[in-house]
């Protein structure tokens, strides 16, 4: 029997050859769609799970409450470590002291070396105290976690032995410096971290070695004090539940954190599993997604995936008709329902099985090109047991849900009215349930174009937005701040301006645009500390002029190692309720327990950070000691051999510095980074949408026409136009089209909107978009059945009706 | 074999009425070959839709095998029907997509029988209605008077006791028409019922019985001798 169905399955295949294209393409591209989606979904959602007892694993983080909002920090104070452990003694508590961004030098076996092997270490450089590795535990391959004991040692993964020593076997007993200043010794290797952990660990020396070295490692043993690169994670015992802390926590926080003037500090516990998820506390990975749009990314899947099923169910009632003789025959001579219902869906099963095999072909040919669209940059591979149970699962959920419908329907034919062929594709399964299910299928594809819409115009947008600084053919040059360099800064500088293309060179502490956050309390004017927080950059004279910022009073301030007054932007002094910015300058600012110094300048508001944020009240003063960036405008012109003269100047003046230079217009274009990808993710899932959808309405105009070829016909003889025919084709599709469009556009405003709320610089979602959106469906829509319905109607009548 | 009595089947639609079998009465007994003729519209057809259990009638009553089946539902007639009755039809019905052997095959396949005794069995009835040689072609490389053999070896191979032909030479011509006569016939003699409709006299000749019917009923039984 089964054989039989086999056999009927491919012949009808192969008859029906138009169709199971159709079918099968659409049901691969959406199996390959889920594939890739699923793939993607669970390396994110697989962050860090791999840790044996990982929901045990738990990041202490800070609240801080402040009169007009709430910050959540990362880090704890560097004293709270020890009285953490005082205060919770049967809690496993460890530390990594974040200080990636350095420079390493392999110096090798001699640790007096002189050395040429230098790596800027963006990532992956992070001081640990043995307990670390108590909480988290990753394996070792040489040495063991209690060599983090000792100072100036240092742990290498296999990756950075290798990449430093050739190879991680001949790391240990050899040495490398960080920033030219400490000398570590390898004293164990430590396996590779999977790429999808938050804790991307290349370079781990001891937590002590940064506690001997304070000022280099901006290690601040202050209760006042708190940096996002000092964290701190615990693991519970396995009879404590976190919430069962919370008392203990509060009480903690009351004990330790003085009542600012501003704001109350409280710690309490965020479970590893939130860490990758949670946008407002930053982790030490290279990014964080929120759950809502991994959530999105598989409900563009589910869409997918339904609407090939969708096409799948459309078509195959409709070509019902076709089958209705044989299916008489089978039940005249004895077959029942049930085996009927089997063989239809035995049939639905092969389709959807070859759709599997060429789907997950495809898969596989795509996810090279994922780390393009998704911060993903471990190599992803179909072929393991994870994927392929998906994979099956994921082939029997749409066996059945496109194959029992038609199935039903067909295996339910009276036997009688199927041997006569008295079935129309019309009284076969209703027209009305294939009409809801296109408009189904064109709802989902409206609003998934009517999103690309809004992403695409939001980003671009964003990327046209005055910024209020220029960020063109700026060249951004980092290094530490020490001070060899500083010494060095004023020759590099007039060097730099020897040439004619650089048009302006600035020191400080932190380019207009960053990611940084530096903010203190603060008092204007000689009165109490306000109730907010002042952000401050440093920088030096030329910071204005370098970066095109504009002044609305007074001046810069002139040259000085330290701040002799302060550039305030304008935002502030909204804050503080003041509308002439005239009316500040001489004014006196006082940030922390600092002196008092006077408002020289204040200058036109300039994004501090993403769109995403708000500008915050900033002041900017001088401070040679935390400069650790130049600013280098140079001119259009011969632009390359300007950027290789700077960076041979910065060779010649900085030797033991390796070279980090990037472009300012670069860096905040990575500010956007997951908001391009997703746009760009939706544009390729509009298009999938979008094709799937034309593959279906295609098939079923086809399918029309060959059942009204004998309507064209005799209307035709009567005297109706080629447009006339082609009206009676598309007037149907057109209304499907616009119903759709209203079930669409309502959804598609409303959580387009929601997207939008993560910018404070945004777009209105205008009538323009979804007048957009409708144009390009109706067009679409037009010519996937202009076609056929163009050709059925320059058919010849009389052939037509002889075939009758 | 057959007792049906005072059998009625009214077809309705909104504005018409129209009677197909007027309180109509027959025995058919085993071993019989009894022809059904009558103009357009007069209730053959209707009435060998019953009798194969393809429809079913308004009121009265259809014993077959000394069994009531008038109230049989779907099930049961698909079970009655495959183990004793065969159809062959005017138009043939074969399955495009299946080859001549496939085609004769599926009534065994759904009475259940082992793939090594079917296969017996078709080759066996291929033979005896001289198709074996083409077995493995498909219908539409067929002559008419081919696929009509096809479809008689179809209605036999499971063995029915009743074959219901329903205008079997229809469309083929008259020596492809006297060869599946010839078969009936002979499938007769070996002991199947069969009740067959047809318009031509010709073909009624090889029975053993005509009723004529007219709007509804039976008008005359001719014993042919």
């Amino acid at each position: 029997m089964i054989r039989n169905y086999l056999t009927m399955a491919f012949r009808n295949l192969k008859r029906h050859r138009a169709f199971a294209f159709i079918n099968i393409s659409g049901l691969a591209v959406g199996i390959a769609s889920c594939i890739v989606l699923f793939l993607v979904v669970k390396y994110e959602l697989g962050y860090d799970r791999f840790l044996p007892g990982n929901e045990k694993i738990f990041h202490v983080v800070t609240r801080q409450v402040y009169p007009d909002r709430v910050h959540y920090q990362p880090g704890v104070p560097v004293p709270a470590l020890a009285a953490l452990r005082n205060d919770f003694p049967e809690i496993t508590t460890g530390t990594l002291h974040n200080q990636s961004g350095r420079q390493v030098t392999v110096l090798g076996r001699d640790p007096n070396a002189k050395s040429d092997q230098k790596f800027i270490e963006d990532s992956g450089i992070m001081f640990a105290d043995p307990q670390f590795f108590q909480v988290f535990p990753f394996p070792w391959l040489q040495g063991s976690a209690s060599m983090l004991s000792e100072p100036n040692v240092v742990a290498l993964t296999e990756e950075a032995g290798d990449k430093y020593f050739g190879s991680w076997k001949q790391a240990v007993g050899q040495y490398i410096m960080i920033d030219n200043a400490v000398t570590l010794k390898v004293a164990g290797i430590l396996q590779n971290i999977p790429a999808n952990s938050d804790f991307p660990m290349g370079v781990v020396p001891s937590l002590v070695t940064s506690k001997n070295n304070p000022d280099l490692f901006g290690y601040n043993d202050d209760w006042g004090s708190m940096s996002s690169n000092f964290q701190v994670f615990m693991r519970l015992p396995e009879n404590v539940s976190p919430a069962s802390l919370d008392n203990r926590f509060a009480a903690f926080s009351k004990k330790y954190y003085r009542p600012g003037t501003q704001s109350v500090k409280s710690n309490y516990l965020q479970p590893l599993s939130e860490v990758h998820f949670d946008r407002e506390i930053e982790s030490f990975g290279d990014h964080s997604v929120s759950r809502s749009t991994l959530w999105t990314l598989s409900l563009i899947g589910v869409f997918i995936i339904l609407m090939a099923c969708i096409n799948f169910v459309n078509m195959s009632t409709a070509q019902a008709v076709n089958r209705s003789r044989e299916i008489g025959i089978r039940k005249v001579l004895g077959g029942k329902r049930s085996s009927l219902f089997g063989q239809m869906m035995g049939e639905t099963g092969v389709m959807v099985f070859i759709s599997l095999l060429l789907g997950l072909t495809i898969a596989a040919l795509c996810l090279p090109y994922v780390k393009y669209v998704a911060s993903i940059q471990e190599s992803l591979s179909v072929f393991n047991t994870e994927v392929l149970l998906f994979a099956l699962a994921l082939a029997v959920l749409v066996t059945f849900l496109a194959g029992s419908y038609p199935a039903l329907v067909v295996s339910g034919f009276k036997p009688l009215l199927a041997l006569k062929n008295k079935f129309s594709s019309a009284s076969v399964a209703g027209v009305s349930l294939r009409r809801v299910l296109v408009v189904t299928q064109f709802a989902i594809s409206q609003a998934l174009i009517i999103g690309t819409i809004v992403a695409v115009s939001q980003m671009g947008a964003i990327k046209q937005a005055n910024i209020g600084f220029n960020k063109d053919a700026v060249m951004v040059l980092e290094a530490a701040g020490d001070s060899v360099v500083q010494s060095r800064q004023d020759a590099f500088k007039s060097a730099l301006l020897g040439n004619p293309q650089v048009k302006g060179v600035s020191f400080s502490s932190d380019v207009p645009s960053s990611d940084n956050n530096w903010s203190n309390n603060f008092a204007f004017d000689h009165t109490e500390d306000q109730n907010f927080h002042l952000f401050m950059k440093y920088a030096d004279e030329d910071y204005y002029k370098t970066f095109g910022i504009e002044f609305v009073a007074g001046h810069a301030y002139s040259k000085s190692d330290s701040i002799t007054g302060w550039v305030v932007n304008e935002t502030l002094l909204s804050k503080l309720g003041i509308k002439d910015p005239q009316s500040v300058i001489g004014k006196d600012l006082r940030t922390g327990a600092t002196q008092w110094k006077p408002i020289v300048g204040v200058v036109k508001d300039f994004r501090t950070n993403s769109m995403r944020d708000n500008i915050p009240p900033l002041a900017i003063g001088t401070w040679k000691q935390v400069y650790s960036a130049a600013g280098i405008k140079i001119s259009g012109d011969n632009f390359n051999a300007t950027t290789a003269f700077v960076q041979d100047q910065w060779n010649k003046y900085f030797p033991e510095y390796a070279n980090r230079t990037s472009f300012m217009d670069e860096r905040i274009a990575d500010f956007y980074k997951q908001e391009d990808q997703l746009a760009l993710l939706y544009k390729i899932f509009a298009g999938i949408a979008i094709f799937i959808s034309c593959l279906g309405l295609y098939g079923l105009v086809s399918f029309m026409a060959v059942q009204r070829t004998r309507e064209v016909g005799i209307r035709k003889t009567l005297g109706a136009t080629v447009p006339q025919i082609v009206y009676l084709f598309s007037r149907e599709f057109t209304v499907l089209v616009v119903v759709a469009f209203a079930v669409a556009a309502p959804l598609a405003w409303y959580f387009m909107n929601r997207w939008l709320e993560n910018f404070t610089y945004k777009i209105t979602v205008g009538p323009g978009i979804f007048l957009l959106a409708i144009l390009i469906s109706m067009t679409i829509a037009w010519i996937t059945v202009g076609y056929k319905s163009i050709r059925a109607a320059l058919a010849n009548p009389v052939k037509s009706l002889r075939n009758e | 074999m057959i007792k049906i009595t005072n059998l009625e089947k009214v077809y309705r639609t909104e504005e018409v009425e129209t009677i197909a079998l007027n309180k109509l009465s027959l025995e058919v007994k085993q071993g019989e070959f009894v022809a059904v003729m009558g103009p357009s519209g007069c209730g053959k057809s209707t009435l060998l839709n019953i009798l194969g259990l393809l429809d079913d009638a308004d009121t009265g009553s259809f014993v077959f095998n000394g069994i009531e089946v008038v109230n049989f539902n779907e099930r049961k007639r698909a079970d009655l029907r495959k183990h004793n009755i065969g159809f062959v039809f005017q138009s043939f019905n074969l399955i495009d997509e299946l080859t001549v052997f496939e085609n004769v095959e599926l009534p065994l396949i759904y009475t259940g029988v082992k793939a090594s005794e079917r296969k017996k069995k078709v080759d066996e009835v291929l033979n005896k209605v001289q198709i074996m040689h083409r077995r493995n072609h498909y219908p539409q490389q067929l002559s008419g008077g081919q696929q009509q053999r096809v479809a008689v070896a179809r209605a036999v191979v499971n063995d029915p006791k009743l074959i219901l032909a329903d205008e079997p030479t229809g469309n083929l011509d008259s020596s492809n028409g006297n060869e599946v006569m010839q078969m009936l016939t002979e499938l007769n003699e070996q002991g199947t019922t069969i009740v067959m409709v047809t318009h031509s006299e010709h073909d009624a000749r090889y029975s053993h019985r005509i009723i004529r019917m007219l709007d509804g009923q039976t008008v005359l039984q001719n014993i042919m001798v």
